[in-house]
């Protein structure tokens, strides 16, 4: 973009997703006054922390031009590691959640080596390994979620319990002019949103991997190494999606079976939605944290207009197809063929 | 028969605030090449998508005979008999169908029965090749013949329509002598039959061949018209260029000492052993069929492939790079031909394309990329290379094809190297853009052994302080370029025992 | 879950109850009753209720010494009704159809009894009059959830409300509710919601969240599925109002029983039928038949009041405590004909 006059397309283009949330936060103070207070924010960051850790997480493997659909069912087993390793096993917090870690890279680390070195292609690789995870997590418990005193298949109940420290991820509130406002998982979210948006803009690593997004014969041909780069790109998506299961479980405080869709789908909702934000046509890490943000917002709104959940399904749908258009018809370009 | 000729009349097109045709008249007569010249960024292309139903004309008419043609779209202009073969191979073909698909695509895609009646497709595919002289299996999935014959299969494919104008877009620039022959004489054929054919090219030899007439365009216009025999071809260049164009003039430095030395190499099972030696300060053009094994050895150099047997040195130690990174690493660097497959990164600027390679160098504490200094050298190299644009912060795709070609050339050209390789520098760009490249690469040589490669010899005589052949998978001949017998040459480039296997090569690393 | 432990620890209470039966007494075909083949074919299969229903399923089969086929369609409605045609071609004497949609089974249900094959039917509607109907009373689920509400509150209440609609289950158990409405008009339902998206339990707590910030009034929350509790109570003391809101909801698991018991916690009280025992009885009113003996065309398997006080005052942490410490939760007193052997070990 060279234009120093910018048309109303491209102003459009450009602001028209932030404008849009802008108009959305003054629609809902007006009709639900309860909906501009610091709690409310706040919640809104909250509602959206877990799916917005994830879309961070697809973001990365998007911006190498690849996919995964397995961080929802790595979220979930992340969930049930924890629950197993507390519960079951009588660990402390810090085993379980470096263990949760530990799994979600190596998820994608096996991710990118299907991909890069067996060639599977990656929609089909991950779709496999979310398969494969969703009936492994639930193996060790035959099905049964995790809870303290729940009975073992080999007899016995099982003592040990979600250490309060563990709980804290998920539950602990900072004073933020207003006491105990900020959950830690919202200071989570913003933290990692940071950090992945200034790795992928403005670092030597981010740049490479948006050339492989884009050309990935030609960054090879410049020798970058292509096959390492996407491996980590999925290895980070495994990671954030394991963290991701981890604040879920200290927010459930047990270990629930869960198939982990909802999170797949609107962790992509959120980052595909973040293609729109500020015309950037690219998968980006400030689009994903504000399409996520963007999504509680109208969640959250929706919710205490007592709008029953389906008409949510709807508009969350309706905002994803608008944010497309806004990415792929007005701003002229082609933006990328895939997803 | 009513007159078939095309008449183009106030033809302008913009695209946001870039007026890219700015009122085109133009005839195209029937049963006559016009060739269209044409410096990159004039307009061509675009005229050429609005023919066959792309892009929508903003104003201005044309007519086909006497009726108004307007296509709403790829398809309306192939009903309507505008047949377009475009310069991009895989534009015309599907890679994961057969070849009587390929062959056949236009009337599966019209509709028709639902249930594809196998044999019948196949013999009406077979009919459709045979018109061409095309000789193969039609069962035979298009991705795993070579690029030429997949280029044949597309042009197949757009005779099959009975075109009344027929538009190639730069068809020969992967086709072999022989390939490029039986399609010459096929568009003869045509034009006997009373097509109209606008054939749109940069190659002198093609166009000196085939041109009843030609076209000048310029900055979204035509700029000349010439029609009289004999053709005024200085007359053609200087119309599109705007100006005189100088015959370039080597002079051949000393060359400094050896960089690159090859020795007993063999290429590939079978082929000759050559050796090859590069000095510092010397530029090297390895000409040659396509398939003849220059893409090979610029692989091997550059660590995506091997040679069977031999020793290579790069100033005295073993060269045997393992990939691109180990490569650029030593101070090989290769700049890819086809850009827009190997080189160009659609989405970056073209400062974030200049640097790709080099980033390294940009990049601060915590691998912190410093803007500033990228911004900075690729000034300097947008200076330097002389390349078109407003700002370094610019689309790579905004820029014409030459500009690209001078930004990926430039990418090359940013670092200090041992040995610089350029695959088809010159590929898709017009001869000023050509003329500047080739300076560049000689201005800066003097540090370095630089290796051209190209198909064509004009392009190496422009270049080069020697011109080296090669022919199947190895060196048939070295000529220093000074009083050169180009004759010799061309018969050193074909004068293989069997015909060089076609487009083998392909890509670097396809 | 009810597991073995409970059965062996529970020995001198079961004794109590009818027919320890051995094979010789029991009428045929339970005579041979290695000959006889069951089919349980599920809809729903993930979860905790599903899980242990399929456990009851299994030991109540063990009990009466038959084969147990179980054929899981993973709410696939098509599968389904082929996995019934696929039971009828094994030759199976009885099938047990767990969850499903009505228009799907009702014909393959159909083609089964036509077979010669008897079939009962947990919590789907097949419309079949050869078909016992088995069912944890959803209705009474609510009704006593409900009115330990009225009593711990009164008559007069501001109330959220948890709910799917589309649900058999929860459709029955807000009948009860809009009933509840009716009769007592001074409660006042300010916010109605509820979402299925998996996991559940977060999803319901982020729009609990919006509603209790929305509505602070509301005192008493009405979520009659555990799952919806849950979310309710993780959002309710997110926003700090755990002494503000009582939670009344439906079903109980071992995790829902320590979050009943978590100091000054909203879930007040919960009513439960035990998923295990709804299996056995399913089995059992299926041996019925085989037997030739005619189970009601309505089996009610009936639910137990479950409050914190009692929780609290038994000293209960697990489902095992659960039925050890309330008898009427590990039995249910239906199609218990006195040859009815009952699970041991």
């Amino acid at each position: 973009m060279t234009a120093r006059r910018l048309s109303l397309v491209d102003l459009a283009i450009r602001y028209g997703f932030l404008l849009l949330m802008a108009g959305l936060i003054v629609y809902f103070s007006i009709v639900a006054p309860a909906f501009l207070s610091p709690q409310s924010a706040v919640f809104v960051f909250q509602s959206v922390a877990i799916t917005g850790i994830l879309a961070l997480g697809v973001t990365a493997t998007l911006v190498v031009g690849g996919f995964d659909l397995s961080i929802g069912a790595v979220a979930t087993s992340a969930l049930m590691l924890s629950a197993y390793v507390m519960v079951i096993w009588e660990m402390s917090a810090g085993v379980a959640v470096a263990l949760c870690l530990l799994m979600g890279a190596t998820v994608g680390l096996l991710n990118g080596i299907l991909i890069v070195k067996l060639r599977v292609p990656d929609l089909l690789a991950t779709l496999g390994m979310m398969f494969l995870l969703v009936g492994l997590q639930r193996i060790p418990t035959e099905g049964n979620s995790i809870s303290t005193g729940m009975a073992l298949p080999g007899g016995g109940a099982a003592q040990g319990t979600f250490s309060p420290a563990f709980l804290m991820l998920g539950r602990h509130r900072l004073d933020f002019f207003v006491e105990n406002l900020v959950p830690l998982s919202v200071v989570f979210l913003l933290a990692i949103a940071v950090v992945v948006w200034l790795f992928l803009e403005f670092t030597r690593h981010g740049r490479l991997m948006y050339a492989i997004g884009s050309n990935a014969q030609a960054a090879g041909l410049a020798g970058v190494n292509v096959n390492r780069y996407k491996i980590v790109a999925y290895m980070i998506s495994g990671t954030l999606a394991s963290f991701g299961g981890i604040l879920l479980a200290a927010r459930l405080g047990r270990g629930d079976v869960a198939s982990g869709n909802n999170l797949l789908l609107d962790s992509v909702a959120a980052a595909l939605i973040g293609y729109a934000v500020l015309g950037a046509s690219k998968p980006n890490a400030f689009g994903t944290a504000v399409g996520a943000v963007f999504v509680g917002i109208l969640l959250q709104g929706l919710t205490m207009l007592n709008a029953p959940y389906y008409t949510q399904d709807f508009v969350k749908g309706a905002v994803l197809v608008v944010a497309l258009v806004f990415t792929f018809a007005l701003s002229g370009r082609n933006g990328r063929g895939r997803v | 028969m009513a007159d078939q000729s095309i008449r183009i009349t106030g033809l302008t097109k913009a695209f946001g605030r870039n007026q890219v045709l700015r009122g085109v008249d133009l005839a195209i007569p029937a049963g006559q090449v016009t060739v269209l010249m044409g410096a990159n960024g004039a307009g061509k292309s675009t005229l050429v998508k609005i023919l066959c139903g792309v892009h929508g004309a903003d104003a201005g008419r044309v007519t086909l005979g006497d009726v108004p043609f307007a296509p709403v779209s790829p398809a309306a202009a192939l009903r309507a008999g505008v047949v377009t073969v475009h310069q991009n191979i895989n534009d015309g073909v599907v890679p994961d169908l057969d070849v009587a698909s390929n062959l056949m695509l236009d009337e599966l895609a019209e509709g028709g029965r639902t249930f594809i009646n196998r044999r019948a497709l196949r013999a009406r595919a077979r009919e459709i090749a045979a018109a061409v002289g095309l000789d193969l299996d039609v069962t035979r999935p298009l991705a795993g013949i070579a690029l030429a014959e997949r280029q044949l299969v597309s042009i197949a494919r757009a005779m099959s329509h009975r075109p009344r104008l027929l538009i190639l877009d730069e068809p020969t620039s992967s086709l072999s002598t022989a390939e490029t022959d039986r399609l010459f004489a096929l568009i003869e054929r045509l034009r006997d039959e009373g097509v109209a054919i606008l054939y749109i090219s940069h190659r002198m030899s093609d166009i000196r061949r085939l041109a009843d007439r030609i076209v000048s365009m310029r900055d979204g216009a035509i700029s000349g018209v010439f029609d009289a025999a004999p053709l005024d071809y200085s007359g053609a260049v200087r119309a599109m260029l705007g100006h005189e164009i100088t015959e370039v003039d080597v002079t051949i430095p000393a060359p400094g000492a050896p960089v690159l030395a090859m020795q007993g190499v063999v290429l590939r099972q079978g082929a000759r052993r050559f050796d090859l030696t590069c000095h510092e300060n010397e530029v090297i053009a390895i000409t040659g069929l396509v398939g003849a094994g220059k893409s090979a050895l610029a692989a091997a150099l550059f660590g995506l492939g091997a040679a069977v047997e031999g020793q290579v040195s790069l100033d005295g130690r073993r060269h045997a790079p393992k990939g691109p990174a180990d490569a650029i690493a030593a101070g090989v660097f290769l700049a890819a031909k086809d850009r827009l497959i190997n080189a160009v990164i659609a989405d970056f600027d073209i400062s974030r394309n200049l640097t790709l390679p080099f980033l390294r160098r940009h990049a601060g504490p915590l691998h912190w990329v410093r803007r500033g200094s990228e911004l900075a050298r690729t000034r300097a190299m947008i200076a330097m290379m002389g390349v078109v644009c407003q700002s370094p912060r610019d689309g790579i795709l905004t820029l014409s094809g030459g500009n690209q070609q001078k930004v990926m050339v430039a990418r090359w050209m940013a670092e200090d190297c041992r040995l610089l390789i350029l695959d088809e520098p010159f590929q898709g760009v017009d001869i000023q853009a050509r003329r500047d490249i080739g300076r560049r690469i000689r201005d800066s040589a003097a540090r370095r052994a630089t290796i051209v490669l190209c198909a064509e010899i004009d392009e190496a005589l422009e270049v080069a302080d020697r011109i080296v052949v090669m022919s199947e998978h190895s060196i048939v001949g070295s000529h220093r370029n000074e009083n050169i017998n180009v004759a010799a040459i061309m018969a050193e480039v074909v004068e293989a025992p069997h015909h060089a296997r076609l487009g083998a090569e392909g890509n670097p690393t396809a | 879950m009810i597991s073995r432990r409970v059965f062996a620890g529970l020995l001198g209470s079961i004794a109590l109850l009818p027919g320890l039966a051995v094979a010789q007494d029991m009428p045929a075909p339970f005579d041979a009753p290695a000959e006889v083949e069951i089919a349980l074919v599920r809809y729903l299969s993930t979860g905790d209720f599903f899980q242990a229903y399929l456990s009851g399923v299994e030991q109540q089969a063990a009990a009466l010494g038959v084969t147990l086929r179980v054929f899981d369609s993973r709410q696939d409605a098509a599968l389904q009704a082929d996995m019934v045609d696929q039971a009828i071609a094994l030759g199976v004497d009885g099938i047990i159809v767990q969850h499903g949609l009505t228009e799907s089974m009702q014909e393959a249900v159909q083609r089964a009894v036509d077979a010669g094959i008897k079939v009962v039917a947990f919590d789907v509607n097949v419309e079949n009059p050869a078909v016992p109907q088995i069912e944890q009373s959803d209705r009474d689920l609510a009704r006593l959830a409900l009115e330990q509400a009225i009593v711990d509150n009164g008559e007069a209440w501001t109330a959220g409300y948890v709910y799917v609609p589309g649900i058999a289950p929860l459709d029955r158990r807000d009948e009860t509710w809009r009933d509840f409405k009716g009769r007592y008009p001074g409660i006042n339902e300010v916010a109605m919601f509820g979402t299925l998206d998996n996991p559940i339990a977060n999803a319901v707590a982020n729009q609990a969240r919006s509603v209790v910030s929305a509505n602070p009034t509301i005192t008493v929350m009405f979520a009659p599925y555990d799952e919806f509790a849950k979310g309710v109570m993780i959002a309710v003391n997110e926003a700090g109002m755990g002494t503000d809101v009582s939670i009344y909801s439906a079903d109980v698991s071992t995790a829902d029983i320590a979050m009943m018991r978590e100091p000054d916690s909203p879930w007040k009280a919960t009513a439960a039928t035990n998923p295990a025992v709804v299996g056995e009885v399913s089995v059992r009113a299926l041996a019925m038949l085989l037997a030739g003996e005619e189970p009601g065309a309505q089996v009610i398997v009936p639910p137990t009041l479950i409050t914190q006080a009692m929780l609290n005052e038994l000293d209960i942490s697990n489902m095992e405590e659960l039925g050890a410490k309330l008898p009427a939760f590990v039995h249910a007193d239906v199609a218990m004909p006195a040859w009815m052997p009952l699970p041991r070990r």
